[in-house]
């Protein structure tokens, strides 16, 4: 081994060098000098021929050993810087994550379509398709196919808005029942979600509306059968096993009819002063009874063959209860303010 | 209907005896007559007595007022008063100290100018009792009326009183005689009975005053009946009639007309009792009206009739539009002695069209539009002529006169075991027929029920089973569900697009509302329509609520500026983006009219658009952006062309067509518009969505594994030409050799200043070129993008 390049001290040297590098620039300048094209162990390296053949052996494995080592810590130092620098980028990029958002900020639903669909949706998987039908309607399938023909007290009901041909803006979403019966025939299983329009307007009743009109025709359909789509779908929705009580009531095109409470959703019936069900613990929710024989018949369907139940439930009604809100006419004046704070959306935008 | 629990009494005994009034209105609700309130007519009263006036003196200071010692039984009282109308020896009502008023107001001692007074002597109005008698003097009671009763047990004035909701098919339940029949039904160990005003009474002499014919051309008028009563003294009712009525939200009037509308109450047959005097001649005829007859109602409205409604005439003069209202000349006056009273059956379809078609809902047209029983007309003339002798002293035993024509009768009804079980889940017939008995319904034979006169509701079997399951109550049946369908439960394209297109919009930062389906007349003016634009050609409202609500909508867009409009009023500064989804109403032509289904929304920018990351800046493109996303997500690819609205901003304005199909538009909405709303920056849309309903199957194409090569172009391009067409052009002048194609064009940079002629602009495209079979080598991509140059400059581009 030639005099002054004695591999210990490059190694020393090295390695003396490296623990003073701190930044990624240094490090390469380390690389140059110990193992570039005229670093100190190639140079090494080179002068190896020079060395007698018994001791250019052992000195070629030694130096070898050395070059790796040098490169080994050269990459381990350099990931060691790099992640540092990165660490101290980091640090350095660092923002307030709880700035606003950029762009647009989610918008949000309307309490009455998002019941609609609901409704619908759970409708569907107790075998119900949705059917619809136009909001102009004729008398004929309004009234006269539903048993109210024009003398019957029961249009007193529902007070109506014409247009001057004498067709009408339906007062219920019942005339779609008719309609499909027209087009499918029985067996049927139809849900008709729709806007309806009465001719009234105060703090409880808006002149436009949302109903959704439910009808099962078959073979021998019995009330039980009514009664628990109805609670299922009820259940479903509110999302609890609520209690229910069926009335006695009158509707022209049912026989028999009933109407349904269920238990009010806020009390649950313990709330004597209870701004929703007012003490009395239960809420109204649907009409409904077995379809009158004469309504089958105005849909083409042999009433001595088949039978079937209907129901209607107000969609906005149910909103209101579900969402707890307690005036009607705030859900059609298409206010966001009013919306964005209350469902869903943030007050911010 | 208002029906007094102690009225009910005179018609039935209830079994159980202990039933309360709120038990009742429960079973009542239930079996389908709603109970909506029960009133306690006594209120907070509490210890008001009789007291016999025993001597009356002037106050020796203020002679307005008047000091009575009264005898209440227990001991003398002394009570100060300002009314005129008693003198010793009447019998009044007392709250001395200590009582309490219906309306909760205690009594104590009151000095008037130096006289104690220890309570007060009460007029009817004190009492709660309204139009009972004159507000401003004593109650006078009745002579039979005992010192020290007390006055919440007398005379009906602590009744019970149930506001019933009748359903239009329960005619026969608006009277007291029908609610005690259905109680019976519902209770029916309960015993029905007859008040003795109701007993036969003979009357078998023929009429003092000759009296023609009675003559029914019109078949709607089933029976019409007269009674007479001679000698009558008109004068006020009895008292308890009096309470009765009142509670029964009836004024009062006179003893005469009191006994019409007692017996109407009662029994629900509506009377009416004429002065026999004045009569135009002594004959009636009931006959149909000729179209453009007129007539002057009681209400002093002229009528124009149709050859629909009927008419009561006497000597050819109409007196009364039968079933519905009295004409004005031949009411009761104070000189009334001898008075004619009709009791009539008039066809439900006639009186029905009648009273609906003039808007005259008088208690008679309201009883006989819901059937009034025709059987009732010859007690109910019976009835009202006993009370003319009670209440008016009258002559009454003379025989009634009578015309009838083909009236309504029961007809048997069947019920089988099959469809009670199928409907109610409960098949026992012998149980059943005792229900049905409880509601007079009677068994005539196998299985064969015959319906009683005042329930002509009931003529098929369901009805049957609707009085059962009525009786028995719902809500033991068992919960089932429905069994399979033969086929899937289908959402609906229409329902399934809306869903979809409002969880985009709603995603994409849009809030969903709803509007009125109606707008104000003028809205087409205010959107600057012409009135050959299809959607200024409105659908109008024959009786709107008001002319804000009157038009038919035929496009959203005014709603949601309604919601803007709103929404800034209320405050609010942030930005405004709704949309709502419905139906609009197009006229085709007179008599069509179609219903499309469109979406539309908004975007306003809001009026203080500062924030950290610099101010919102979202126009045009942006809601260009959010009506692309919809459709492509459809499957569907739109194109825009510059277009035209009349509300729009005529330099902002694009059609959006899918598959060569204008519908509808993306805009800033026009200038002029927005400076009404005082808003600046108002971007639009509004689609025909019908045509998405069927969502676009996509088309696969596999990505390539080769990469891409890119090359960019800049074109000097006239201001005319649109972007489109400089695509188009672009994509021409790639030639299609097949195995290399043009992947992608993007336009990157728009660039109109310095540099760049007047009249010109600078559009800079990245083009990417592919193969999918290998990777191009540089000198082939080159050698194509410099084809693609050479034919743009041929096409007569200038390439920067």
């Amino acid at each position: 081994m030639p005099e002054g390049l004695n591999i210990n001290a490059v190694r020393a040297s090295f390695f003396e060098a490296l623990n003073s590098s701190k930044t990624l620039q240094e490090l390469d300048d380390l690389r140059i000098k110990y193992t570039g094209k005229k670093g100190d162990l190639t140079l090494l390296l080179r002068s190896l021929g020079k060395l007698p053949k018994e001791e250019r052996k052992d000195a070629g494995q030694e130096l070898n050993a050395l070059r790796d080592e040098i490169e080994l810590q050269l990459e381990q130092t350099g990931k060691k810087i790099r992640d540092s620098e990165n660490e101290q980028q980091e640090i350095h990029e660092r923002i307030d994550v709880t700035l606003p958002e950029r762009g647009r900020t989610c918008g949000a639903f309307h309490p009455v379509i998002q019941t609609m669909h609901e409704i619908a949706n759970i409708m569907q998987g107790l075998g119900y398709s949705v059917a619809t039908g136009p909001e102009k309607e004729e008398e004929f399938y309004n009234f006269e196919c539903l048993n109210m023909p024009s003398w019957h007290p029961a249009r007193d009901m529902q007070d109506t808005f014409y247009f001057p041909d004498g067709t009408l803006l339906r007062t219920h979403t019942s005339p779609v029942q008719i309609r499909a019966m027209l087009q499918y025939g029985a067996p049927l299983r139809i849900v008709c979600p729709g806007k309806v329009y009465r001719r009234d307007n105060d703090t409880t009743h808006s002149p436009m509306f949302n109903q959704m009109e439910g009808l099962l025709v078959d073979k021998d359909v019995p009330f039980s059968v009514m009664k628990g789509t109805l609670t299922e779908m009820l259940n479903a929705f509110f999302g609890r096993s609520l209690k229910s009580r069926f009335r006695a009531s009158y509707f022209p095109f049912t026989e028999t009819s009933m109407e349904l409470d269920i238990e009010c959703v806020e009390c649950s019936g313990h709330d004597e002063h209870c701004r929703v069900c007012h003490g009395t613990g239960w809420l109204e929710v649907a009409g409904m009874g077995m379809v009158h024989p004469n309504v089958i018949r105005a849909g083409k369907i042999d009433p001595d063959e088949y039978n079937g139940f209907a129901f209607g439930i107000g969609l906005d009604r149910m909103a209101m209860l579900k969402y707890g809100i307690g005036d009607l006419r705030l859900l059609f004046d298409g206010n966001i303010s009013y919306f964005m704070s209350g469902f869903g959306g943030a007050a911010k935008c | 209907m208002l029906v007094s629990w102690e009225l009910l009494k005179n018609f039935i005994d209830i079994e159980p005896i202990d039933l309360t009034p709120e038990e009742l209105a429960e079973r009542l609700t239930f079996s389908g007559s709603e109970v909506e309130g029960i009133t306690y007519t006594a209120g907070k009263m509490r210890g008001i007595v009789a007291a016999r006036i025993d001597a009356l003196e002037q106050h020796p200071e203020e002679r307005k007022y008047s000091i009575a010692h009264l005898n209440t039984g227990t001991g003398e009282h002394v009570c100060i008063t300002s009314a005129h109308n008693m003198k010793a020896g009447d019998m009044v009502f007392y709250a001395g100290e200590g009582a309490v008023l219906p309306d909760g107001t205690e009594m104590g001692t009151r000095d008037f100018a130096g006289v104690k007074s220890y309570g007060m002597m009460l007029s009817a109005e004190e009492l709660g009792l309204h139009d009972v008698d004159d507000p401003s003097g004593l109650l006078i009671l009745p002579k039979d009326a005992r010192p020290g009763d007390n006055a919440a047990s007398l005379y009906h004035v602590g009744d019970v009183i149930f506001d019933v909701s009748i359903t239009p098919n329960r005619g026969d339940l608006l009277s007291i005689l029908g609610m005690a029949r259905e109680i019976r039904g519902l209770y029916p160990k309960s015993m029905l009975k007859v008040p003795e005003w109701m007993r036969p009474l003979k009357q078998d002499k023929e009429w003092c005053e000759n009296f023609g014919s009675i003559s029914l051309p019109d078949k709607g008028c089933l029976c019409y009946r007269l009674g007479l009563a001679t000698g009558a003294k008109m004068a006020q009712s009895p008292l308890t009639a009096k309470i009765d009525l009142a509670h029964l939200g009836m004024r009062p009037i006179v003893n005469a007309v009191d006994v019409t509308n007692y017996i109407m109450l009662m029994l629900g047959q509506p009377l009416h009792a004429f002065d026999l005097n004045t009569l135009p001649e002594r004959e009636i005829t009931v006959r149909a009206a000729h179209t453009g007859e007129h007539m002057m109602t009681l209400d002093g409205k002229d009528r124009a009739l149709t050859e629909r409604d009927m008419l009561i005439t006497s000597g050819g003069e109409a007196i009364a539009l039968a079933g519905v209202m009295g004409g004005e000349q031949t009411g009761i006056n104070d000189d009334t002695s001898t008075i004619v009273i009709e009791s009539a059956c008039f066809s439900p379809v006639r009186v029905g069209h009648t009273s609906r078609r003039l808007g005259i809902n008088s208690e008679a047209a309201f009883r006989f539009s819901r059937t009034v029983d025709p059987a009732l007309s010859r007690t109910a003339l019976m009835a009202a002529t006993t009370l003319m002798r009670d209440w008016c002293g009258a002559v009454v035993d003379y025989k009634p006169l009578s015309a009838e024509n083909e009236t309504y009768t029961p007809k048997p009804v069947k019920l089988t075991r099959k469809k009670l079980s199928t409907y109610l889940s409960w098949d026992n017939m012998n149980e059943a027929a005792k229900i049905l008995d409880g509601f007079g319904i009677v068994s005539v034979g196998e299985n064969e029920f015959m319906p009683p006169t005042w329930r002509p509701d009931i003529t098929i079997e369901e009805d049957l089973i609707e009085e059962i399951g009525r009786f028995r109550g719902y809500n033991d049946t068992p919960d089932k569900l429905p069994g399979e369908m033969p086929r899937r439960a289908d959402i609906g394209s229409s329902m399934e697009l809306a869903s979809f297109i409002r969880k985009s919009l709603m995603a994409r930062g849009y809030t969903e509302v709803v509007t009125y389906s109606f707008l104000p007349e003028d809205f087409p003016e205010k959107l600057r329509l012409s009135p050959d634009d299809i959607r200024a050609k409105t659908l109008t409202l024959a009786n709107p609520i008001s002319r804000d609500q009157m038009a038919m909508r035929t496009t959203l867009l005014p709603g949601l500026l309604m919601g803007l409009r709103t929404a800034i009023a209320s405050g609010w500064r942030e930005p405004v983006r709704i949309f709502e989804q419905g139906k609009i109403f197009l006229k085709d032509d007179e008599h069509e009219h179609i219903e499309p289904d469109h979406a539309a929304a908004i975007l306003y920018n809001g009026s203080d658009t500062r924030s950290p990351s610099g101010n919102r800046t979202e126009d045009f493109y942006s809601v260009k952006a959010d009506v692309e996303a919809l459709i492509t997500a459809r499957g569907y690819e739109a194109v825009f062309v510059a277009g035209h609205e009349p509300f729009t901003h005529a330099g902002q304005t694009a059609n959006v067509f899918v598959g060569g199909k204008n519908i509808g538009y993306v805009a800033r909405l026009k200038p002029a518009i927005e400076q009404e709303l005082d808003v600046s920056g108002v971007y639009v849309f509004e689609l025909d969505v019908s045509g998405l309903e069927q969502a676009k199957k996509p088309e696969f194409t596999p990505a390539s594994s080769f990469p891409a090569s890119f090359r960019d172009i800049s074109l000097l391009v006239s201001i005319d030409k649109s972007n489109d067409n400089v695509m188009k052009d672009i994509r021409e002048c790639v030639s299609s050799d097949g195995e290399i194609t043009l992947e992608g064009l993007r336009l990157f940079d728009v660039y109109v200043g310095k540099g760049i002629p007047e009249g010109f602009r600078s559009l800079a495209y990245s083009l990417s070129y592919r193969s999918h079979t290998r990777t191009l080598k540089d000198e082939e991509v080159e050698a194509i993008h410099n084809n693609v140059r050479e034919s743009l400059k041929q096409k007569g581009y200038v390439i920067r």
